[in-house]
């Protein structure tokens, strides 16, 4: 390689490096964060590597609430938040994997059906569908929240199952019919004179094909259930159905802030995600890529 | 197995597809259906098939009906225009499909697509997803597919038609080999008339929802039944002139551009009056360039040249607007806007009656 090559190489490597620490930095300072003793997290100079190491704050969290539930109720009072994490946290994969699994069933479905069966309207539902992202979410939350109380659904997991389906389900049809749309017919008239049934082509023909097309929508639906707030928020009230989104903001408690808690609950936050992106990102990369495209 | 058409008619909304078809496709035979784009090949076929439902009429396979059974169960093999090979599948799962479909097992349904893949030269293959093969690569995995399943009726929408001029040519030959092999009655849509003449038993000349001919290539090509056949069949397209009839030393002669000539012997004298107007069909293999001094020839000057390969095609401007076009030789030499002449051969005139767009019957029976 000439110098000219290894000169633009460097260039590029070290940029790289530079946008990479940035985007990681508070990633990292969370970590660090998390695993410091009280002390040490207001130390001045701070460190970015702890003097001090320490799994306080993880056991904390992990510690569950009944050691304050032994032997009847304890007094809601006595009980301090971080006994509730594990409660979220199992809440929040609920949630999420819940909403994923209606989000992305029906959305195919629907966006199968959009593609393959002619109605009045066929051509203006997939972008009628978007017109709701139009409007920001915090329109849609408290009109949610009153049909919510009429169903009796507030406080209860289910009613953010469907409040999360509700914003979700929209796209992932849109981005399910992009790419259908993209699968030709020709493929499943083939599979029908091949001599398969309806639903065999659908299972084994379509499916398959449209298979980028599901894991993007099931990403996006698990981020949005996964790190939604606001609906959480408004429709959640006792302590142990809180989200983790919502639930980590008793670590503040208008006088002072848990730092460590509130690091390791981020830390905890974020591992599942980076983990399932780390596993399915050529999917996702693939999935959006062929929506915009045939969109 | 024989393929009957009985009054089959297909509207889309308001739009006549085909109109009370009445075909009758022979056992064991190739025929080609053939017409310009939008005529209504693919929707005949679609209908044969199964994926699409006749309006009215019914198709029959042998002596069954089989308009009211699905595709799967009409025992048809389809290769598609667009191939529609399974993207997520290899190539040996692509041809295999059927059978496992059928709930072949899996070691015979192995060997059959082994077996197939071994005549398509494509056993290299069976482990390659089709997006990793060339066009005529799997345009053989889309015939794999169909042979492997050995169907009672082959149906193929112009399967060369992405192929280049040299890849469809060798298909052409296999394809036509394979029809011979097995002995499948196939049904192959184009609109190449090349592909059309060269490879079919029968051909169907199909225009706007109608089957304006249907018969053996020659006939269809030295026997057009009306303007629509003649002009369609046969490069460089048929030349037409209006002519009128008269009488010349007591025989029946034609009027073309002021020249008249005598009337070919293979027409009937008697049914053509004196002063009819008709359409002169003539292909330009049988014009030749004449010396302006022929008695027969008809005058003009030379309003384009273009050489084809080994032939050249001169237009003759006989009249205002009226061209004649002669496949010549490509040594012979003609200069544009030069005088030239055009003369026929007589044998190879045909004759329309304007009005109908119908040949007038000839003397000389069929072929
Ligand atoms: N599903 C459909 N809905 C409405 N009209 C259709 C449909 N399919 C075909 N047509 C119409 O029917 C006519 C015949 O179409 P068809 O596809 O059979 O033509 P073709 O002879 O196969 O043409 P080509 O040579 O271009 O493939 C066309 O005018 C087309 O627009
Ligand atoms: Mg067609």
């Amino acid at each position: 390689m000439n110098l000219r090559g290894l000169l633009g190489r460097f260039v590029l490597y070290s940029l790289l490096v530079i946008v990479t620490t940035i985007v990681c930095f508070p990633l990292i300072w969370a970590l660090s964060t998390s695993l410091k003793p009280k002390s040490e997290i207001f130390a001045w100079p701070p460190t970015l590597w702890p003097n001090e190491w320490t799994l306080e704050n993880y056991s904390a969290l992990f510690a569950g609430k009944q050691a304050y539930f032994q032997g009847g109720s304890a007094s809601a009072g006595a009980v301090p938040p971080s006994a509730f994490f594990l409660d979220w946290f199992m809440n929040s994969v609920i949630v999420a994997v819940g909403t994923t699994a209606i989000s992305t069933i029906v959305s195919t479905l629907a966006a199968y059906s959009l593609t393959r069966f002619r109605f009045p309207g066929q051509r203006v539902v997939p972008y009628l569908a978007l017109v709701g992202y139009m409007v920001p979410s915090i329109i849609f939350v408290f009109p949610m929240f009153l049909v919510m109380a009429d169903l009796s659904l507030t406080d209860t997991l289910l009613s953010l199952v469907l409040g999360y389906v509700c914003i979700t389900l929209p796209f992932c049809m849109w981005l399910m019919w992009a790419f259908f749309r993209g699968v030709p017919v020709e493929i499943e008239e083939a599979a029908l004179v091949d001599g398969a049934s309806r639903l065999r082509v659908f299972v084994e023909i379509v499916l398959p094909t449209a298979w980028p097309g599901i894991v993007a929508a099931a990403i996006f639906t698990l981020i949005v259930s996964w790190n939604d707030y606001l609906f959480g928020r408004v429709f959640m009230n006792s302590m142990e159905n809180l989200p983790l989104t919502v639930g980590v903001m008793h670590f503040f408690d208008g006088t002072h802030v848990d730092w460590g808690l509130m690091m390791a609950s981020s830390v905890l936050m974020t591992v599942p995600m980076a983990v399932l992106f780390a596993l399915l990102q050529r999917h996702l990369v693939a999935g959006f890529g062929a929506g915009a495209v045939k969109g | 197995m024989e393929v009957r058409l009985e009054r089959l008619s297909k509207s889309f909304g308001a739009n006549a597809v085909l109109k009370a078809l009445d075909l009758t496709f022979p056992e064991r035979k190739f025929i080609t259906l053939l017409g310009p784009s939008g005529c209504g090949k693919t929707t005949l076929l679609r209908l044969i098939s199964g994926l699409e439902r006749a309006s009215s009429g019914s198709i029959h396979f042998g002596s069954e009906r089989v308009d009211h059974l699905a595709p799967a169960d009409r025992n048809i093999a389809m290769v598609f225009q667009s191939y529609a090979l399974y993207p997520t599948m290899d190539v040996a799962a692509n041809i295999g499909y059927g059978l496992k479909v059928r709930g072949v097992p899996t070691s015979e349904r192995v060997d059959k697509v082994g077996a197939v893949a071994k005549v398509l030269e494509i056993a290299h293959l069976l482990a390659r997803k089709p997006r990793a093969l060339s066009g005529g690569q799997r345009q053989r995995v889309a015939l794999g597919r169909a042979m492997v399943r050995k169907p009672d009726i082959f149906l193929m929408d112009e399967p060369l038609s992405n192929l280049d001029a040299k890849l469809r040519a060798t298909m052409r030959g296999e394809l036509k080999r394979f029809h011979l092999d097995l002995q499948t009655t196939s049904i192959y849509v184009t609109h190449d008339q090349l592909e059309a003449m060269t490879m079919s038993d029968l051909v169907a000349v199909m225009n706007e929802g109608v089957v304006q001919q249907f018969a053996t290539p020659e006939e269809v090509y030295d026997r057009p039944v009306n303007l629509f056949v003649a002009g369609f069949i046969g490069s460089p397209p048929m030349n037409f002139c209006d002519v009128i009839v008269t009488e010349q030393a007591g025989r029946a002669a034609l009027v073309l551009a002021g020249r008249s000539f005598p009337l070919p012997d293979h027409f009937n004298l008697s049914r053509l009056e004196e002063g009819r107007r008709l359409v002169l069909g003539i292909r330009p293999q049988d014009v030749v360039l004449a010396e302006r001094d022929d008695p027969h020839a008809i005058p003009g000057s030379v309003w384009m040249v273009e050489l084809i390969g080994s032939e050249r095609l001169v237009e003759v401007e006989v009249a205002p607007k009226v061209r004649v076009c002669a496949e010549v030789k490509a040594e012979v030499r003609a200069v544009l806007d030069s005088p030239a002449a055009v003369a026929f051969n007589p044998a190879k005139i045909h004759l329309f009656d304007p009005k109908t767009g119908l040949a007038l019957p000839r003397s000389d029976g069929p072929l």
